[in-house]
């Protein structure tokens, strides 16, 4: 992400070095002005450089510490991501995203362990002078301000093919988009949009090569978008989406500067369809009006660490009780929790995250993210953190998760308790 | 007879009588030196010094347009390191947002998360102060320049007169002879100095003679230093459409 932490270029180690250099300024600065003043810049970049794909690769090992066996399993992984998006002509542009996984172990036994991610396929066409523009191919629409959560993203169901992480911004790195035809009118200040999905296939695909279009296409979907910005501070979006044989949901989304260092958010929608614990077995569907919810507050500290706290809701979900007796068919709650993370949808009704990102921390190119993710039914706990080390075309990265919780909790059930990576990543 | 004497003697004196210029009228032609009046593009190189040693190197394209509010709004695409390639960031007002076209995520920024980073620096290089700041005239100086020459300069003394003005307060020297911007100290509201710029390598780009670099010395730590390089000045058709978040997901560099 920036992610917001793309700006954060921290010096708070240094105080006392601050300090004495505050003391020595006025008496230093004529010629540490001549000093800064001999330095020459460094070569403006070659145009050629600046619409080439973007391309990197990344290998990841690791150890994951399992719950029931003893000992740990080692983790491996290999990527190839390739981005691009070019004009063809005055009105044409072409935009083509891709990724390849090779994983271990596999998800599940024999399945494979070559998978990949057609995530974005699409040419749009844009009249010159006009904001209306039509898009048709396989596109990644996201919509939503939540870090944990996003309701209001319609299609994000079935979109991760392969979970490399558990961090929920890389997560979104990696999703397929749907196979839409959709056009968007744009003025100041605002716009509409209206994307048409249809239905391609029924299933999805185990197939690693497959782009897999059962995933997300495979039932007819509409997604209406208007989004206006009500003042410099606040912007809003309201949404009604319309799944085939379900009643229509309708979702509103926004966000706001609430001031110099802090920013809101929301998310919330209303909607009549099954429940998760229905998806996730079948059966006759149990039918229901509910909300969905999101909250939060970002918050930059003069430190320049960037907090964010997020209340997430999800009527939809078990609720504490049901998810107890749940426990008593074996399996059961696993696989509701394969549903929910299928969905990226919250799996209990209420959830609290706080994530925390700070660039530089103890080094110029040392970047901090961490987050932990709270049930707050079941008091599980998910903890997350990155170390992520910056050259300039390489990153050394060190993860580490831990899932916390009771047996038949949501994050004690997983099946690992500790998994611990480093990954490389180079940009070409 | 005695009025023929007196304006014999003021002629003789200095001509025709020319009014000095005003703190506004000087901090308005030094905006418009930095900042050309139409839609344009330009690419910036900004180089990091610690120590006088090289440690970062980052480039960016930035597409500015003048508001009817008289303050520009700017759409930033990072072009390197490799790994920020595509990034945007928007600037309308306090209007802010990050977008990762890889993750499809528009960020709201603060007006301080967005200060932690580079980007900032552009508040430095494509801002009208003269709609953020009232300045005042704090007499002439005779100045070193950003290339070591002497120059008289108008010392203006700036002080916010809008709540998100970015700085609390600023110093800043104009050339007497063509207003260039030549040097500005900026504040913060504590009264310590944060950065100090220095405008040079003046070039004629976009119909007038403008700075194409600047070199920006850390208030705090001297030695942290970053020379920003314009390069590249296009004028451009900018839609006021681009400038909002809507518009990020859609946009295609040339």
């Amino acid at each position: 992400m920036m992610s917001t932490s793309t700006l954060v270029r921290s010096r708070s180690c240094l105080g006392a070095v601050a300090v004495a250099l505050l003391v020595m300024a006025p008496a230093h600065g004529a010629s540490a002005d001549g000093d800064a003043l001999s330095l020459e810049s460094a070569p403006a970049d070659s145009a050629g450089a600046r619409n080439a794909p973007k391309l990197f690769i990344e290998g990841a090992i690791g150890s994951a510490q399992s719950r029931v066996l003893p000992g740990s399993s080692d983790t491996g992984r290999l990527s190839l991501d390739v981005s691009y998006s070019g004009k063809l002509g005055t009105n044409w542009r072409l935009v083509f995203s891709d990724r390849i996984d090779v994983i271990h172990p596999t998800a599940a036994p024999g399945t494979d362990a070559t998978i990949n991610s057609l995530r974005e396929a699409y040419a749009s066409w844009q009249p010159v002078g006009g904001g209306l523009s039509f898009d048709f191919g396989r596109i990644n629409a996201r919509s939503g301000p939540g870090y944990g959560y996003n309701p209001t993203d319609f299609f994000r169901d079935g979109s991760l093919r392969v979970v490399t992480t558990a961090d929920p911004f890389a997560l979104r790195q990696n999703r397929l988009g749907t196979v839409m035809l959709r056009a968007q009118r744009l003025w100041e200040g605002g716009s509409v949009s209206f994307a048409h999905a249809p239905k391609l296939e029924s299933r999805p695909s185990a197939d690693g090569w497959s782009a897999d279009l059962g995933s997300t296409n495979n039932r007819a979907r509409s997604l209406f978008t208007l989004s206006t910005k009500i003042s410099e501070g606040i912007n809003s979006q309201v949404l009604l989406y319309k799944d085939a044989g379900l009643s229509p949901t309708i979702g509103a989304n926004a966000s706001a500067l609430l001031s110099d260092a802090a920013v809101a958010h929301v998310e919330w929608t209303r909607g009549r369809e099954p429940d998760l614990l229905s998806r996730t077995f079948g059966g006759p569907a149990n039918l229901a009006t509910r909300n969905r919810f999101v909250g939060g507050v970002t918050y930059t500290t003069l430190g320049k660490t960037s907090i964010t706290a997020e209340y997430q809701y999800n009527g939809f979900a078990l609720s504490q009780s049901r998810w107890a007796a749940l426990a008593t068919t074996p399996g059961a709650q696993f696989l509701y929790l394969g549903e929910s993370l299928r969905r990226l949808e919250l799996a209990p009704r209420q959830a609290l995250l706080m994530y925390v990102s700070q660039r530089s921390l103890w080094l110029k190119d040392l970047d901090l993210a961490a987050y932990v993710r709270f049930n707050l039914e079941d008091s599980s706990k998910l903890a997350w953190v990155e170390l992520r080390h910056h050259w300039s075309n390489f990153d050394l990265t060190l993860q580490w998760q831990q899932n916390i919780g009771r047996p038949s909790t949501e994050f004690g059930l997983l099946p690992d308790r500790r998994v611990v990576q480093v990954l490389g990543t180079y940009y070409f | 007879m005695k009025f023929l004497y007196l304006m014999a003697a003021l002629f003789c004196l200095g001509g025709p009588a020319q009014a000095a210029p005003t703190a506004d009228e000087i901090l308005a032609a030094a905006d418009a030196i930095r900042n050309p009046p139409k839609p344009f593009s330009v690419t910036v190189t900004l180089t990091e010094f610690q120590n006088r040693k090289q440690i970062d190197a980052n480039t960016l394209t930035s597409y500015s347009r003048l508001q009817p509010s008289g303050q520009y709004s700017s759409l930033v695409r990072f072009v390197l390191p490799a790994r920020d390639t595509g990034k945007l960031m928007l600037k309308n007002g306090n209007d802010m947002w990050f977008y990762d076209p890889v993750n499809k995520a528009s960020v709201r920024l603060s007006p301080q998360q967005r200060l932690l980073g580079q980007a900032s620096n552009g508040d430095v290089a494509t801002v009208n102060l003269a709609k953020d700041y009232k300045p005042a005239l704090a007499g002439q100086e005779e100045i070193k320049d950003g290339e070591g020459k002497s120059r008289k300069a108008h010392k203006l003394a700036l002080k916010a007169a809008v709540p998100d003005a970015t700085y609390a307060s600023i110093e800043m020297w104009v050339d007497v002879e063509n207003s260039r911007p030549l040097k500005a100290h900026f504040y913060a509201e504590s009264s310590r100095l944060l950065k100090t710029v220095y405008y040079r390598k003046f070039q004629a780009q976009l119909g007038a003679e403008r700075p194409t670099e600047s070199v920006i010395i850390d208030g705090l730590n001297p030695q942290s230093v970053t020379l920003m390089r314009f390069t590249d000045y296009k004028e451009r058709d900018i839609p006021e459409t681009w400038m909002q978040r809507d518009f990020l997901p859609r946009f295609q560099a040339e």
